[in-house]
C-alpha cells in the first residue's frame, strides 16, 4: 500500500519518533498503524482554532508507543490463547514463583535443598498414589475418534498430558513446602503432616483441571475449544440428543459431549472437520 | 446478548464517540483522558465491536488540504453498552457535552 503524502511533512522529531516505535507494531498493522498516526500527529500540529497544550506533544508520543505495545501485546494474546505452550508457560512461571516464595522463606540455596530435600523423598512415595487415585476417580469420558490418522495427534495429546499432569505435581508440591515452611522450625512433625494434607489436596484438585482442561481441547492442535453451545433439550433426553458442543477455534473440528450418558451417545464425540470447510469455520 | 460492562474510562470514551466527537484527539480533549489511556481503550472497544474505525474519503480530505484520517463510529451493540454505562455511571450524562 502507498503511503499518502501529507500536505506538509511533520517536524524531524516525529518522523524519528514514528519510525522508531513502529518496529514495536507486528507487521501485518504497520502501515496502517503508521498512517494513522501521522495524520494524528499532523492534525495534532495543524489545528488552527486552538493552541496546543503544554505537554500535548510528550502525551502523544507516550500515547503512541502504549497503542503500538498494545497491537503487539493483542497479536501474541491472539497467538498464543489457550495453546498448549501457553498452558506449559504458566504452570512453568508460577512454578518458578513459589521456587523464589521457598527460597525467599527458607533464606538461601543450600537451607532450601535441605529442607525440600525429605519433603521432596515423601513427594515421590505420595505423588504416584495421588495419580493412581485421580485415574481411578476421575470421569473422563470415553473418547470416539473417527480417523484412523489421528494417531500421531493421540500421540501428542498424550505427551502433552503426561507434561501438564508432572507440571501440576511440581507446582503443588512447592506450594505445599511454601505455606508449611514458617511452622515447620517450632513443630516439624505437624508440618510434615499438613505439607502431606497440603500436597495430596492441592494436587488432586490441579489433576482434576488437567483432566478437564484435557477434555476441551482440540484433538489435534491441542488448543483450547471455543464457543460452547448447548444442543438439546434436558426433557427431551429420551428422544434425542442433548449436552454441550464446542468447537476448535482453527477449524480442527467438534466436540460434543452428553449431558447424561444413554445407550445410544455414551461417550463425547470429536468430529473432524472437512479441510475444504476449515477456512469458513475458523475463527 | 448481554452488554459488557467497562470501565468508568471505557465508558467515558463510548460516551464521548456516541455524542458525535468521533477522532482520536477530539476523545482525548473532550474527555480529558492521555493519549495512552484513550487509544489503546478505542482499540479495545473495536476488538469487542462496540465501535468501527473508518477512513474519511481521501478525495474529501485533499479538498481540505490535509491527511485522511481514522474516526470511530458506535456500533449498535456500543450504543446498548454506553446506555448501560449511562445508567451504571449517571454523572457520564455530565462529563460531556455533546457535539454542536
Amino acid at each position: 500500500m502507498m503511503r499518502p503524502a501529507l500536505p506538509s511533512p511533520l517536524p524531524i522529531f516525529d518522523r524519528g519518533l514514528l519510525r522508531a516505535v513502529e518496529k514495536i507494531v507486528p507487521p501485518a498493522e504497520r502501515e496502517e498503524w503508521s498512517r494513522t498516526w501521522r495524520a494524528e500527529l499532523w492534525h495534532m500540529h495543524h489545528r488552527g482554532r486552538r493552541t496546543q497544550p503544554p505537554g500535548m506533544i510528550a502525551d502523544l508520543s507516550i500515547g503512541l508507543t502504549q497503542d503500538a505495545l498494545w497491537l503487539r501485546k493483542e497479536s501474541w494474546r491472539r497467538a498464543l490463547d489457550g495453546t498448549p505452550t501457553l498452558c506449559l508457560a504458566t504452570l512453568l512461571g508460577l512454578s518458578l514463583l513459589s521456587l523464589l516464595m521457598a527460597l525467599a522463606l527458607t533464606g538461601g540455596w543450600s537451607s532450601l535443598s535441605l529442607y525440600l530435600d525429605a519433603q521432596l523423598k515423601r513427594a515421590m512415595l505420595e505423588a504416584p498414589l495421588v495419580v493412581f487415585v485421580m485415574f481411578a476417580t476421575a470421569s473422563r469420558r470415553p473418547m470416539e475418534e473417527r480417523s484412523s490418522s489421528m494417531k500421531l495427534c493421540w500421540i501428542r495429546r498424550q505427551m502433552f498430558f503426561a507434561a501438564e499432569v508432572a507440571m501440576v505435581l511440581l507446582l503443588t508440591f512447592l506450594l505445599s513446602a511454601d505455606i508449611c515452611h514458617p511452622i515447620h522450625r517450632p513443630w516439624p512433625a505437624t508440618a510434615d503432616l499438613l505439607q502431606i494434607f497440603f500436597f495430596v489436596v492441592l494436587s488432586l484438585v490441579g489433576l482434576r483441571w488437567a483432566f478437564r482442561d484435557q477434555e476441551e481441547r482440540c484433538k489435534q492442535c491441542l488448543c483450547s475449544l471455543a464457543m460452547p453451545a448447548r444442543v438439546g433439550r434436558p426433557s427431551h433426553n429420551l428422544l434425542e440428543w442433548n449436552g454441550m458442543e464446542l468447537a476448535c477455534k482453527q477449524g480442527h473440528g467438534r466436540l460434543s459431549v452428553p449431558e447424561m450418558e444413554t445407550s445410544w451417545c455414551q461417550s463425547s464425540r470429536w468430529t473432524n472437520q472437512q479441510p475444504e470447510w476449515r477456512e469458513s469455520t475458523s475463527i | 446478548m448481554d452488554t459488557p460492562r467497562l470501565s468508568h474510562s471505557a465508558a467515558l470514551i463510548l460516551k464521548a464517540l456516541s455524542l458525535g466527537y468521533c477522532f482520536g484527539l477530539d476523545v482525548m480533549e473532550v474527555t480529558g483522558l492521555p493519549s495512552g489511556t484513550v487509544y489503546p481503550a478505542l482499540r479495545r472497544l473495536e476488538r469487542d465491536e462496540l465501535v468501527e474505525s473508518k477512513w474519511e474519503p481521501e478525495e474529501e480530505a485533499a479538498a481540505k488540504q490535509r491527511p485522511a484520517r481514522r474516526y470511530y463510529e458506535v456500533t449498535r451493540t456500543g450504543k446498548a453498552a454506553a446506555l448501560a454505562a449511562t445508567e451504571r455511571y449517571p454523572l457520564l450524562a455530565h462529563l460531556v457535552a455533546e457535539k454542536r
